[in-house]
């Protein structure tokens, strides 16, 4: 009888050990198993590059009629080399631009004298740099605050008492222009737990309006180059 | 749940020889109680296992996905560079003298879009997840680099004269977006993994003070463990955008060229 007892107990622990190793190769091997929003992440990307490619494409197709132009005559080349600039300055920011989008109007909440326990001063130059991030995120092509322009060089900084964009002083409040995708642009900044409502637990209001069309101003200051050299590729 | 269960058996083992039959019978139970969680258990696995092989189902779909996205990639590699060729062979097409005074412009143009290479001094700044985060209990998250520290570190670079600036090799252009996904960050529709090394060109002492400042990006940053590295640089090349320039929501395209000159 006690023979049979431990040889139980034995083969049960056996079992049980057996089981245990199992469980535990299983668990730790889940870390190397592909995450389940891994697929996610993948199909948001191949969203992305199909779109990109398009673009790409289009491009091309744009430039070799301008190409092809060019073949024509001495006229004919510079004007399609005209068009390829006035293209590359409105992307660079060096050229105004028209399209549908949003207009943001973003302040700090009226306070209520004596009653914030911690009183922000005004809306800050990060909340203002995080707002044209989500912005450009959520595909806008050009954005400006209070008509400065955002280039590939521009900054959101608080310098004194003022923001500085392009080195130039703004005052609130800020109306930031955006083309793009109206509805997008617009959704995606007042999605549940967005920038919008993150930014309203800190007294800034944003109000977001769609427009068919909005302008924004070229970038108007200096172009220098003090330290960078074009690589000319041989 | 093993312990507890191993306990009452000592007293059991005591017994032997006064009262057999009540051994037995405790003994017969406890079998039948250690087989019921033997059982248990590999039901238990046995579940496991199928769950496995349903992610077997998503692991499949999500090597397809992975296959294609590296297709469409190979596709972007071939057609970016061709792009360029095509604005350079543009440019080199006219010779007129009207032509020469656009070119001068479109050079300006395409080195402050960021469609040209540019080399000169400048500053690289690398970030890293911080080690410490394994140690501590607190939120993981407060020590990794998201895109909001990236943000932070290019916008100061800005602020301090930067001419041009770069994230593991991506030229920023006017319309970037800096985005999480996941554990990566997504720039110019690709995803970055860290270590993340921001490069810029511009004055390297400006803008390591600028960085480095009493109260600045760096020590912010490093109050959460991020491994900062700056580090000045006499000579780098900071590469050019290589995607696409169209833009879809803008109506005014292409105006008569008399306004561009």
């Amino acid at each position: 009888m006690n023979r049979s007892f431990f040889i139980s107990i034995s083969v049960v622990t056996i079992v049980l050990g057996v089981i245990l190793a199992v469980q535990f190769r299983t668990t730790s091997a889940g870390d190397d198993v592909v995450p389940r929003n891994r697929e996610q992440e993948l199909a948001l990307e191949k969203k992305s590059l199909v779109e990109d490619l398009y673009k790409l494409r289009t491009e091309i197709a744009d430039l070799s009629v301008k190409l092809e132009q060019a073949g024509i005559g001495q006229r004919e080349s510079d004007e399609a080399l005209g068009r390829e600039l006035v293209k590359i300055k409105q992307f660079a920011g060096l050229y105004q631009v028209s399209g549908p989008g949003v207009e943001l109007l973003v302040e700090r909440r009226p306070g209520e004298p004596g009653l914030g326990a911690v009183d922000f001063l005004d809306v800050t130059d990060a909340q203002l740099l995080k707002l044209v991030n989500e912005l450009f995120s959520a595909g806008s092509e050009a954005i400006a605050i209070n008509g400065q322009r955002i280039t590939a060089i521009s900054e959101v900084r608080l310098a004194g008492n003022h923001v500085n964009v392009n080195g130039t002083p703004l005052s609130p409040p800020y109306r930031i222009i955006a083309i793009g995708d109206a509805s997008v642009l617009k959704n995606r900044l007042e999605l549940k737990d967005g920038l919008v409502e993150y930014l309203s637990e800190y007294d800034v209001l944003t109000q977001i309006q769609e427009k068919e069309e909005v302008t924004i101003p070229a970038f108007t200051g200096e172009l220098y180059f003090d330290y960078g050299r074009p690589v000319k590729e041989s | 749940m093993t312990v507890s269960f191993w306990k009452p058996e000592e007293p059991l083992i005591k017994y032997k020889g006064t009262a057999v039959s009540s051994v037995k019978l405790k003994s017969f139970y406890l079998s039948v109680a250690l087989a019921g969680l033997v059982i248990g258990l590999i039901l238990s696995v046995q579940f496991r296992m199928t769950m496995d092989i349903q992610d077997n189902e998503t692991i499949r779909r999500t090597q397809e996905l992975a296959d294609q996205v590296a297709q469409l990639k190979k596709e972007q590699e071939v057609l970016q560079p061709q792009l360029i060729r095509m604005r350079e062979q543009l440019e080199s097409l006219s010779t007129g003298p009207l032509s020469s005074q656009i070119k001068e412009e479109l050079e300006m143009a395409t080195m402050f879009s960021g469609l040209s290479a540019l080399t000169g001094s400048g500053l690289e700044v690398s970030l890293k997840d911080s080690d410490v985060s394994q140690a501590r209990n607190d939120n993981p998250d407060l020590y990794v680099v998201h895109d909001e520290d990236i943000l932070r570190v290019v916008n100061e670079l800005k602020a301090a004269g930067a001419e041009a600036v770069a994230i593991n090799g991506q030229r920023l252009v006017a319309n970037t977006g800096i985005s999480c996904s996941g554990p990566a960050v997504r720039i110019n529709k690709k995803a970055l993994v860290p270590p993340f090394v921001i490069t810029a060109i511009g004055s390297p002492e400006t803008m390591e003070g600028a960085l480095k400042m009493r109260g600045g990006v760096v020590e912010y940053l490093q109050f959460y463990g991020i491994q900062v590295s700056v580090k000045k640089l006499e000579r780098l090349t900071i590469p050019a955008y290589s995607g696409s320039v169209k833009m879809d929501y803008v109506t005014d395209k292409e105006p008569e060229l008399s306004a561009a000159a």
